[in-house]
C-alpha cells in the first residue's frame, strides 16, 4: 500500500485521539454520579487509574499483540512491536497510509484505555481497588488485545470472515459488557440496596458525563474513518443522529412507563444510542442511524427493566447498555450497511447481502462467548491472589473512606 | 530501552502487590493506637503492685 502523510489527515486523527481520551474522565463522572456518595470517589478513580495503567501496558506490549503481525491463525499479533519498536513518525504500509503509525496507534490506545474502564461499572461500590488494577492489566492483555487483533487486524481470523466493526460495537461494547455481566455475577450483590440512598447521589454529574462522552465520541466514531473525509462525515452525522434518537426514545419509554420523563433516562439513551451507531457509523445512512437508535433505546431499556427483576447486580447497568447495545449494533450493521455510504465496506441485509448478518451474529456469539470465559478466568485468578470483593464493613462505611482515606465531599 | 521499561513498569505491578491492604492499615492503626494508649498510661509507684 503507498504511504504518504496527509495534514489534514494527521491532524484529524490527532483531535480525534484527543476527543476520544477525553471520554474516559467524562466515563468517571457519568458513573460517579450514578452510585452512592460514599463511592464516589473510588469509582471516578477506577476509570481515571486505568487512563493511566492502559496507556502504559499498551506501549510496552498491547498495541503489539494487538495490531502486530501476526502471530498465527489471525488469533494474535506478535511482539515485534514491544515497546513502540519500529513504530514510528512515518505511515505503516498495513495502517492508514496517509497518517504517522504513531498517530494510529495513539488513537487506538484511546479505545483501549476505555474499554476495561466500562467494565469497572458493573462491580462497583464492593471491590478492592488493588484487585481491580490486577484484572484491569489481565483483562486488557488477554481479552482486549486478541479481539482487536480479531476485528481489526487485516490478518485477524473475523476480519478475513468479513465482519463490519467500524469503531467498536464487538470489540470495545460487546466484550466489555458481557465481562461487565461476568463480574457482577463472581462478586454477588452489593449490600444495603434497599436504603433510599442507593438511588443516583448525583445526576448532574452524570448528565456532565454523557456530555463529554457524546463530545468524545465524534472523535471514536467519525476518527474511525483514519482520515479527514466523506466517511468522517458520515460518520459524525450518524453518531448525533443516533444519540439524539435514543436519548429521546428512552426519555419517552419512561415518560409512559413510569409516568415522568426521566433526565438520567436521556442520558442513559444518548449513550446507548452512541454504543449502537460505534460498530455502524461509517457504513450506514443517517436514515438507518434514526432507526437504530429508537431500536437500541427499546432494546436496552428493556434490558435494563429486565435486570432490575433479576438478582443480578450489574451496578450501573453496564451489560445492558454496553452488551445488549453492542450487540444489537453490531446486528444492525449487518442489516443497514451499503456500499453506497463506505466503498471500504460491504453491503447489508437491506442491500441484498442477507450473509452478512450471518457474519455478523457470528462475530456477536465468538466475542461474547471468548470475553465471558476469559473473564471467568482472570476473575477466579485474580480472586485468589487478592480477595476482589472488600469485607462488609469497608461495604458498608464506603470505599472512598476505607480504600482510598478519602472523602468527596466534606459534612 | 524497551527492557529497562518493562522493568520499570515490572517494579511498580509488584509494589502494587505489596502495597498495604486496607486490612493491613486498619490493623496498624489499631496497633499504633493501642501503643499510644499503653504510653500514657500512670505507671505504678515504686513499691506498689503493678498487678493485681
Amino acid at each position: 500500500m503507498p504511504t504518504a502523510i496527509n495534514a489534514g489527515d494527521t491532524a484529524w486523527i490527532l483531535m480525534s485521539s484527543a476527543l476520544v481520551m477525553l471520554m474516559t474522565p467524562g466515563l468517571a463522572l457519568f458513573y460517579g454520579g450514578l452510585v452512592r456518595r460514599k463511592n464516589v470517589l473510588s469509582t471516578i478513580m477506577h476509570s481515571f487509574f486505568i487512563l493511566g495503567l492502559v496507556s502504559v501496558t499498551w506501549v510496552l506490549w498491547g498495541y503489539s499483540l494487538a495490531f502486530g503481525p501476526d502471530a498465527g491463525g489471525g488469533l494474535i499479533g506478535r511482539l515485534d512491536w514491544l515497546g513502540l519498536e519500529g513504530v514510528t513518525g512515518e505511515p505503516s504500509p498495513t495502517y492508514a497510509p496517509t497518517i504517522p503509525h504513531l498517530a494510529f496507534m495513539a488513537f487506538q490506545m484511546m479505545f483501549a484505555i476505555i474499554t476495561p474502564a466500562l467494565i469497572s461499572g458493573s462491580f462497583a461500590e464492593r471491590k478492592r481497588f488493588k484487585a481491580f488494577v490486577l484484572f484491569a492489566v489481565a483483562w486488557s492483555t488477554l481479552v482486549y488485545a486478541p479481539i482487536a487483533h480479531w476485528v481489526w487486524s487485516p490478518d485477524g481470523w473475523l476480519y478475513g470472515l468479513g465482519v463490519l466493526d467500524f469503531a467498536g460495537g464487538t470489540v470495545v461494547h460487546l466484550s466489555s459488557g458481557v465481562a461487565a455481566l461476568m463480574a457482577a455475577l463472581f462478586i454477588g450483590r452489593r449490600t444495603g440496596l434497599i436504603e433510599p440512598a442507593t438511588e443516583p447521589h448525583d445526576v448532574p454529574m452524570t448528565v456532565l458525563g454523557a456530555g463529554l462522552l457524546w463530545f468524545g465520541w465524534f472523535g471514536f466514531n467519525a476518527g474511525s474513518a483514519l482520515a479527514a473525509n466523506g466517511v468522517a462525515a458520515t460518520a459524525f452525522v450518524t453518531t448525533n443522529t443516533a444519540a439524539a434518537m435514543a436519548a429521546i426514545t428512552w426519555v419517552t419509554i419512561s415518560w409512559l412507563h413510569r409516568g415522568t420523563p426521566s433526565v438520567l433516562g436521556a442520558a442513559i439513551g444518548a449513550v446507548a444510542g452512541l454504543v449502537a451507531i460505534t460498530p455502524a457509523a461509517g457504513f450506514v445512512t443517517p436514515a438507518a442511524s434514526i432507526l437504530i437508535g429508537a431500536g437500541v433505546a427499546i432494546g436496552c431499556y428493556g434490558a435494563s427493566q429486565l435486570r432490575l427483576r433479576s438478582r443480578i447486580d450489574d451496578a450501573l447497568d453496564v451489560f445492558a447498555v454496553h452488551g445488549v447495545g453492542g450487540a444489537f449494533g453490531a446486528l444492525a450493521t449487518g442489516i443497514f450497511a451499503t456500499v453506497a455510504v463506505n466503498a471500504a465496506g460491504r453491503d447489508g441485509l437491506l442491500a441484498g447481502a442477507p450473509s452478512q448478518v450471518v457474519i455478523q451474529l457470528v462475530a456477536i456469539g465468538v466475542v461474547a462467548l471468548y470475553s465471558a470465559t476469559v473473564t471467568a478466568g482472570i476473575l477466579f485468578v485474580v480472586n485468589l491472589i487478592v480477595p476482589i470483593r472488600v469485607p462488609h464493613a469497608e461495604e458498608e462505611a464506603g470505599l472512598d473512606l476505607a480504600q482510598h482515606g478519602e472523602v468527596a465531599y466534606q459534612p | 530501552m524497551v527492557i529497562a521499561a518493562l522493568a520499570t513498569f515490572a517494579t511498580l505491578l509488584a509494589a502494587w502487590l505489596v502495597a498495604p491492604s486496607s486490612e493491613q492499615r486498619d490493623r496498624d492503626r489499631a496497633r499504633a493506637a493501642l501503643a499510644s494508649e499503653l504510653a500514657v498510661a500512670p505507671r505504678p509507684a515504686v513499691g506498689e503492685r503493678s498487678s493485681v
